[in-house]
């Protein structure tokens, strides 16, 4: 057990760190690489959770497409990549103190609603039933089964997101 | 082990209005690429005959009757789902008329554009019936993003672009808020379906911080799609800068939805919380009718000033929420206010894409939004002037035009629930109706009283769909008015698995 929570306390501090990078850095290009890092720090984060489906899902879209999106985005609209002035604006004091207060808050909710859980451990489990119960096989299963509506609602959003995007892009 | 995947049983029947509106898109994008621009005056036709046929199936579903609950209560089609989706595609069908015209003239993308407004729709119906928080979150994204795109259609107006943006960001931004919330209430109650959530919210002690918290982020997430204030400072320089039809659609259509999403996530999953939400809904209440109201007063646009005056309407529609817990089993208790909610949903609907009909027309000729273009409307265009004193005179509850019933069904819940907040609420609401009687009739006299400004009193050409549209929109605030028991009945619906 002391093995994962370190691993979780390495994770965690290098997605904090990286998170605060991505708003703090004064290069829009390294702001989208620092965030990189936080995606894969919370996917690493989710394979620790046993939940690979999801960490494979975190780092082949978000990192694999949104990032790579968003770098496209920078380097097209962007007449020169580098340091940026007018990156801040006045609100950053209140902004932050509106993070901290709602960091607070929320941290406070967190502890004391679920401080007291513990995480079964390793050696009770029956790891054949755990993977047919929450596996990827498992997530496949109730996707074309429980949540099959919003599965196919999620396609015309897709659909729909598709043309607007086309209609915005398109020279007249 | 081999696990047997199952495939579940679906109630195609229950889901006839969805299809048909998937078909219908697919049809719209065909018409669209096939007859390219012989087939762009086609594009409208099909969906307005495309949201009548999905009509149908709503009222065959109301005619067999019964609930129909699918995926374990995750879907459900009852009396109330039927209801809001018939609100949804009627409203739907009223945009498509208002909108014919003004696209096809104003060189805009029209296959893509009905495209949209279609899958905005259907997101809507799909929120009607979801009784599951990824349901709901996955509809309100598909009515969400559409609007986001249509709000900016008019892609070489700065004002456009602005409007687009900002309902963008603060659409997402509450989005995420909302699906925090979301997040933080599964992580208690270990389910997405609301039932269980309230089933399993109900057993446990109700003071849990996290679910407060979770709840609130969740209330304000569709804070923000009702525009109730604090959070509605999109709303006014979105429904300025957005083409006419689509503020008309959103400040009714999409507000609804987000009605809808509150009252199913209030009544069913939070019903046992109402020291929670009850408060919190009663402040949204009262700052929403007020702040929306005296802003209205200082309006100059016609567009600015419905869209506040939108915000303070949703205000009266907040308030049964806030009462709804304190109302007495023998008055009806939640089903009370739900009653109250829809209704005011349905009546508000007619009467204000009526008003933005009119706007429309009006605007057709003189081709501004100032409310001292007004002068002299019923010189030169006494049909529009009487409707749109029509259409102001019912947003301002006066009898005997629809409007009134709305405010009575809101009054009678606050008066029901009986309770020192209740009755204070009532008081607010009773004098934010003399505020806005104000401004809606000073828009009037404008139209009755003053001059011309120009001078130019040439008759308003009204193209057909849109004298189709207002006529519409008339006849259902009149007879709303005349014949309250129409509204009644239909606003007279339970919501099926919450609690009595």
């Amino acid at each position: 057990m002391a093995a994962q929570n370190l691993v979780f306390a390495v994770l965690a501090v290098v997605a904090v760190l990286a998170a605060l990078r991505v708003v703090t850095t004064r290069n829009v290009v390294h702001a989208a690489l620092y965030l990189v890092a936080v995606l894969g720090s919370v996917g690493a984060l989710y394979v620790l959770l046993a939940a690979e489906f999801l960490a494979a899902v975190q780092v082949l879209i978000y990192i694999g497409a949104i990032v790579v999106l968003f770098l496209f985005g920078i380097m097209l609209t962007r007449p020169t990549l580098g340091r940026e002035s007018g990156l801040d604006n006045d609100q950053r004091w209140l902004a932050g103190i509106t993070g901290l207060f709602l960091f607070g808050v929320l941290s406070y909710v967190l502890v004391e609603a679920f401080g007291d859980e513990r995480l079964p451990r390793l050696e009770g489990l029956d790891r054949e039933a755990l993977t047919a119960e929450r596996g990827t096989g498992a997530v496949g299963d109730a996707i074309f089964s429980t949540y099959l509506v919003p599965f196919e609602v999620v396609s015309v959003l897709l659909l729909a997101a598709l043309v607007g995007a086309i209609v915005l892009a398109r020279r007249e | 082990m081999e696990t047997l995947f199952r495939s579940p049983s679906v109630d195609f029947h229950a889901f006839a209005p969805e299809i048909v509106l998937v078909l219908v898109l697919v049809v719209l994008l065909f018409v669209d690429l096939v007859f390219e621009e012989r087939g762009r005056w086609a594009t409208s036709t099909v969906a307005g005959i495309g949201l009548l046929a999905s009509l149908v199936p709503v009222l065959t579903l109301a005619v067999a009757g019964g609930d129909r609950s699918l995926f374990d209560g995750a879907y459900v089609v009852d009396d109330f789902a039927l209801v809001l989706k018939g609100l949804f595609l009627v409203a739907g069908y009223v945009t498509v008329l208002i909108s014919t015209d003004y696209v096809a003239e104003g060189d805009y993308y029209e296959g893509e554009y009905y495209f949209l407004l279609l899958s905005s729709l259907l997101g809507m119906t799909v929120m009607a019936s979801a009784r599951d928080l990824i349901s709901i979150f996955v509809a309100l994204e598909l009515l969400s993003i559409p609007a986001y795109l249509l709000a900016g259609w008019r892609k070489r107006d700065l004002r456009g672009n602005e409007a687009s943006l900002k309902y963008y960001l603060l659409g997402v931004f509450a989005s995420a808020v909302m699906l925090y919330g979301m997040s933080l209430v599964f992580g208690v109650t270990g389910s997405t379906v609301l039932s269980e959530i309230g089933d399993a919210l109900a057993g446990g002690s109700s003071t849990v911080p996290v679910v407060t918290v979770g709840i609130v982020f969740v209330v304000v997430g569709f804070g923000f799609k009702v525009s109730a204030v604090p959070f509605h400072t999109w709303a006014p320089d979105t429904y300025q800068g957005a083409p006419t039809p689509i503020t008309a659609f959103l400040s009714v259509a999409s507000k609804a939805a987000g009605f809808v999403a509150l009252l199913q996530l209030v009544f069913i999953a939070f019903l046992g919380q109402d020291d929670v939400w009850a408060p919190l809904f009663w402040v949204l209440a009262a700052l929403t009718m007020t702040v929306g109201n005296l802003i209205a007063l200082r309006q100059t646009n016609i567009v600015r000033l419905l869209a506040y005056s939108s915000v303070a309407q949703a205000g009266f529609m907040l308030a049964p929420l806030a009462v709804a817990a304190s109302i007495p089993a023998e008055r009806g208790g939640i089903a009370n206010a739900t009653e109250a909610v829809v209704t005011y949903l349905i009546i508000y609907a007619a009467m204000n894409l009526g008003a933005f009909a009119v706007v429309m027309a009006v605007a057709r000729k003189t081709r501004s939004g100032e409310i001292g273009s007004y002068g002299g409307l019923f010189d030169y265009a006494p049909g529009l002037a009487v409707l749109m004193a029509v259409f102001l005179f019912a947003l301002a509850g006066i009898p005997p035009l629809g409007g009134w019933y709305a405010k009575f069904v809101v009054f009678k819940s606050l008066l029901d629930a009986g309770t020192g907040a209740a009755v204070a609420l009532a008081v607010v609401a009773a004098v934010n109706s003399v505020i806005a009687l104000f401004y809606y009739a000073s828009v009037a006299r404008q139209m009755f009283m003053d001059p011309v400004p120009d001078g130019d009193t040439t008759r308003v050409q009204v193209p057909a769909a849109l004298t189709a549209s207002l006529a519409l929109c008339a006849v259902a605030t009149v007879a709303f008015g005349f014949f309250p028991n129409l509204a009644a009945r239909l606003g007279d619906v339970a919501l099926f698995g919450a609690l009595p």
